[in-house]
């Protein structure tokens, strides 16, 4: 049921949410871009509506909630492994309509491909989605032709109109509280991005063969495999597991998995000192593909959902999407070929 | 001809090679102006210059070949240049009240600049706003970090922007970019213990290479503006020489505080048979010792917990 | 719901010091398991590292570990008397269905005999499930020869080609790569024997050019693929070549599909 609130009524939905749900939504935090008095926009709990940035694009991406930046797994002590405990709240995270796509992306990879991750999924079963709506795409924004820019599956929907919000419910223990704290009834529709400036188009006949191919040589040199384009990206999964001992004590200590980056130095180390794709340009040819190609072959659908938080955050302006779109050049330089 | 030449000079006039010829400075503190302003430069050389503009080293404008006649002219045409840029007046259209503290000179700064931590045209327009005009001659110049571009050693106040990096652990994945940063590009202050970052506090000198390395946002910039403050480099003749540590991790009161304060301090001591009442700050110091000076700059400056004040300074140098 | 990375403890029960760095230790075990399949071995505080297994016997697994890493060295210093950490097994690991009835070619490079020590342990008890069977068996010098006491037994059932890169006067083994003595080999019938060549990535490129050389199909040989498996899980990502989990359909792969991984 759609609903028209007033800001003092998204509140007060917002303190009966915050009862039993952590609310994370993209914040503006002033101060915390890497250059100096710039803002950062990142993932936060929050308790009112004026908090949520809805004007801008979250520089880092809601993943962070269902898989932390750095967790912990397991806590040793000298004979015990102890479960790292998990959050103890549920949450409520608000996204647009790219991120909600890319939760199926995460679930694919977290929930199935063979075994159920344990900690994600005891996030994810506690997580309800409250979307976000888009009037306009945002600069490098894709999702139009990643055919990721329109969403039913969400609990809620939260937008602002004017002076006011208008909200879409679907999950029904809401109803209540947004029936008591909305002013009215209406139809709600949540906002939807129908053009953007960036298109890509993802050519036929792909195969490992374009890593033959030249274009990824000028990455060579002009990617730093810093690693900041996995990083935002909603649907990049990786981690690296991590075991510490505590500097005071050395008997007790942990096992954690961080975020990992295919692009950057040491993501395929094997014990010995071998390494495999040492160029960035075969990095980036792994990434591209991972995203718009091999991840579709083994799960049906596309990994990339166009968000364009990649070409958002380059600093050496590398665009994915340009690349995506050489990837035709590259199929007819190494001759395509349909796989069966 | 009769000239006050030191009354032409405090107007921001200059005694040049050729008689009855002058040349007018032009301030710009912090070195940035708006562009409207190029064509009131044209229009006084062209009108009333030779038809050429030098800019200075210390990032202003002067403009030659100016007739001592002409000068109430070209005031008058400086007018929106002073009031446009700020500069403390005492009568409109009779140009600069005074030439000893010289333009306050600043690096490009957060305007423009990834690495700088501060605004530095801002601050130097703030300074320029509590000292000028001022006939004791000052140089003060900023930069936006320790890269030092705009050469503030060489200043008798350099002004070097600092951030304090905050580290959310939570946030860190160990890529070591930041540590790789830290030892290729600055002083190597940043060590990995267990998968995470130590900072050695002691030895960061606050640049932010850790933040801008840092690709997910875990190295963060500090609250608070803070600066290192380096004291009496000069060049000249003497013993010119490279200004040493002050104050490190300073705010811009104590900045400031500290500049006035040293004014106070110049009035006292200056040797009052100076050639044109003109001495630098340094070889004060060199005469009544730096205790003295420390008495005086430190007078009433609320510095910030962290500050770092070096005491006693010594200085290099070459000595002739 | 089971917490795939709780890791179980498993006590060593017996050390096999085959080189300095490298030993072999049977730990406790018994559930299913393949050759080829490997178990994240962990240290607490120390870390994980995937291990191949190179035996299995009555409720025990055999791990070949080579001390090259944090991980492993701490294996090394701590084992004595103790237990580890394991959890697995993962991956598919080698089936010998695949060979039955056919002339085998084992062709291993150094510590690329662990995974497939139990294909070939398995023949040298049961040589009646072969035609024929060769091992060529490589290593950098004779002090890096792994599961010495094992390839007396070998002979007796199978022709066994031990060699070394380089040698000082040692009368034992010959000297030479293995890719050498690929053409030398004496097969009935090429066209259908099959092959296993598990090495590091050369050692495997030249192979497998080799065997495709002296007439091998394509479909007749298997390779076993060494990659970074943080999790055994096919989550963390490390492992993926092209569309393929290394750790999860994999390490085995034919040929036919293996050819096709580029990194």
């Amino acid at each position: 049921m759609g609903y028209l609130l007033t800001k003092e009524g998204v509140n007060a939905v917002l303190k009966e949410w915050a009862e039993s749900y952590l609310i994370y939504a993209p914040v503006r935090m002033s101060g915390k871009g890497a250059f100096s008095e710039t803002d950062s926009i990142r993932y936060a709990p929050i308790t009112t509506v004026e908090e949520i940035e809805f004007e801008k694009k979250s520089d880092f991406p809601f993943k962070e909630v269902l898989i932390p930046l750095s967790e912990t797994l397991f806590f040793f002590t000298e004979d015990q492994v102890t479960e790292a405990d998990g959050p103890k709240k549920n949450a409520i995270i608000l996204l647009r309509s790219c991120d909600l796509h890319s939760v199926k992306r995460l679930d694919e990879i977290y929930i199935k491909n063979e075994y159920e991750d344990y900690y994600y999924k005891r996030i994810r079963d506690n997580v309800k989605f409250v979307l976000m709506g888009c009037k306009n795409a945002f600069e490098n924004c894709f999702c139009v032709d990643m055919q990721t820019n329109r969403i039913e599956t969400y609990d809620a929907s939260l937008e602002k109109k004017g002076d006011f919000y208008e909200m879409d419910n679907r999950f029904a223990d809401w109803e209540t509280v947004l029936e008591r704290n909305g002013m009215s009834r209406r139809v709600v529709v949540p906002s939807y991005v129908t053009e953007t400036n960036v298109h890509v188009s993802i050519p036929q006949g792909l195969s490992l063969d374009v890593s033959r191919s030249k274009i990824w040589d000028e990455y060579d040199s002009r990617c730093i495999n810093c690693g900041r384009c996995n990083f935002v990206c909603p649907t990049c999964t990786c981690f690296s597991m991590q075991d510490i001992f505590y500097t005071d004590n050395g008997k007790i200590g942990e096992r954690r998995r961080v975020a990992a980056s295919c692009m950057v130095d040491g993501y395929t180390d094997v014990a010995g000192g071998g390494a495999y794709r040492q160029k960035n340009g075969q990095r980036m040819r792994f990434r591209v593909l991972h995203k718009v190609y091999d991840f579709k072959k083994r799960f049906g659908f596309h990994m990339c959902t166009g968000c364009g938080r990649c070409d958002d955050v380059c600093p050496e302006y590398i665009s994915f999407s340009d690349c995506i779109n050489k990837l035709g050049i590259a199929v007819k330089e190494v001759g395509g070929h349909n796989e069966e | 001809m009769d000239m006050n030449t030191k009354a032409l000079k405090k107007n921001a006039f200059r005694v040049t090679k050729q008689r009855g010829v002058t040349a007018s400075r032009i301030r710009v503190p912090g070195g940035h102006l708006e562009a409207k302003y190029l064509s009131v430069l044209q229009e006084i050389a062209e009108k009333y210059g030779n038809g050429t503009v030098h800019i200075t080293s210390r990032q202003g404008f002067e403009i030659p070949g100016i007739l001592f006649e002409n000068m109430p002219y070209v005031n008058e045409l400086l007018q929106p240049i002073i009031q446009g840029l700020n500069i403390n007046q005492k009568t409109p259209g009779q140009g600069y009240p005074a030439a000893g503290t010289r333009n306050v000179t600043a690096c490009i700064g957060n305007r423009v600049c990834p690495y700088a931590c501060y605004d530095t045209t801002a601050f130097a327009q703030r300074i320029e706003k509590v000292i000028f005009p001022n006939d004791l001659h000052f140089k003060i110049a900023l930069t936006g970090c320790p890269n030092d571009c705009a050469k503030v050693r060489m200043h008798d106040f350099g002004i070097m922007g600092m951030t304090e990096p905050q580290y959310d652990k939570d946030r860190c994945i160990n890529c070591e970019a930041c540590v790789k940063a830290c030892k290729k590009k600055s002083v190597n202050v940043l060590k990995t213990v267990n998968y995470k970052v130590e900072r050695y506090p002691d030895r960061c000198i606050g640049c932010g290479e850790c933040v801008l390395a840092c690709p997910t946002g875990a190295w963060t910039r500090g609250e608070k503006k803070l600066y290192r403050l380096t004291i009496m480099g000069r060049t000249g003749k003497k013993n010119p020489r490279l200004g040493e540590d002050f104050v490190k991790w300073i705010d811009e009161a104590g900045i400031i505080k500290i500049i006035l304060n040293t004014y106070d301090y110049v009035t006292q001591h200056i040797d009052p048979a100076a050639p044109g009442g003109k001495e630098h700050i340094g070889y004060i110091i060199d005469r009544t010792g730096f205790e003295e000076f420390r008495k005086w700059a430190l007078r009433d400056v609320q510095l910030p917990k962290m500050a770092e004040v070096s005491t006693p300074i010594y200085w290099q140098g070459v000595k002739y | 719901m089971k917490n795939e990375y709780r890791p179980f403890l498993s006590e060593i029960k017996e050390v096999i010091k085959h080189t300095d760095i490298e030993y072999t230790f049977r730990m406790a075990y018994d559930g299913e398991v393949k050759p080829g399949q490997f178990f994240e071995v962990s240290i607490p505080k120390f870390g994980e590292a995937p291990i191949s297994v190179s035996g299995m016997g009555n409720n025990s697994v055999d791990l070949t570990i080579r001390r090259v890493g944090k991980v492993t060295n701490e294996v090394f210093e701590n084992f004595v008397g103790d237990a580890l950490f394991l959890r697995g097994p993962y991956g598919n690991g080698f089936d010998v269905n695949d060979y039955t009835n056919k002339e085998l070619v084992v062709i291993a490079g150094g510590t690329g005999l662990s995974p497939v020590r139990g294909v070939v342990d398995y023949f040298s008890y049961h040589p009646e499930e072969l035609k024929a069977m060769t091992l060529i068996a490589g290593f950098k010098t004779p002090k890096d020869i792994l599961f010495m006491e094992d390839f007396g037994r070998w002979m007796k059932n199978m022709e066994v080609i031990l060699t070394v890169d380089c040698s000082e006067d040692d009368a034992f083994c010959h000297i030479g790569l293995v890719t050498e003595y690929i053409p030398k080999l004496k097969l009935q019938d090429v066209d259908r024997a099959v092959a296993v060549v598990v090495g590091p990535p050369a050692m495997m490129r030249f192979s497998t050019q080799g065997l495709l050389a002296a007439g091998f199909r394509e479909e007749n040989i298997w390779i076993s693929y060494e990659r970074k498996m943080c999790c055994g899980l096919g989550k963390c990502g490390h492992c993926k070549i092209d569309d393929t989990y290394i750790c999860l359909d994999g390490p085995v792969f034919n040929f036919v599909k293996g050819r096709k991984l580029i990194d």
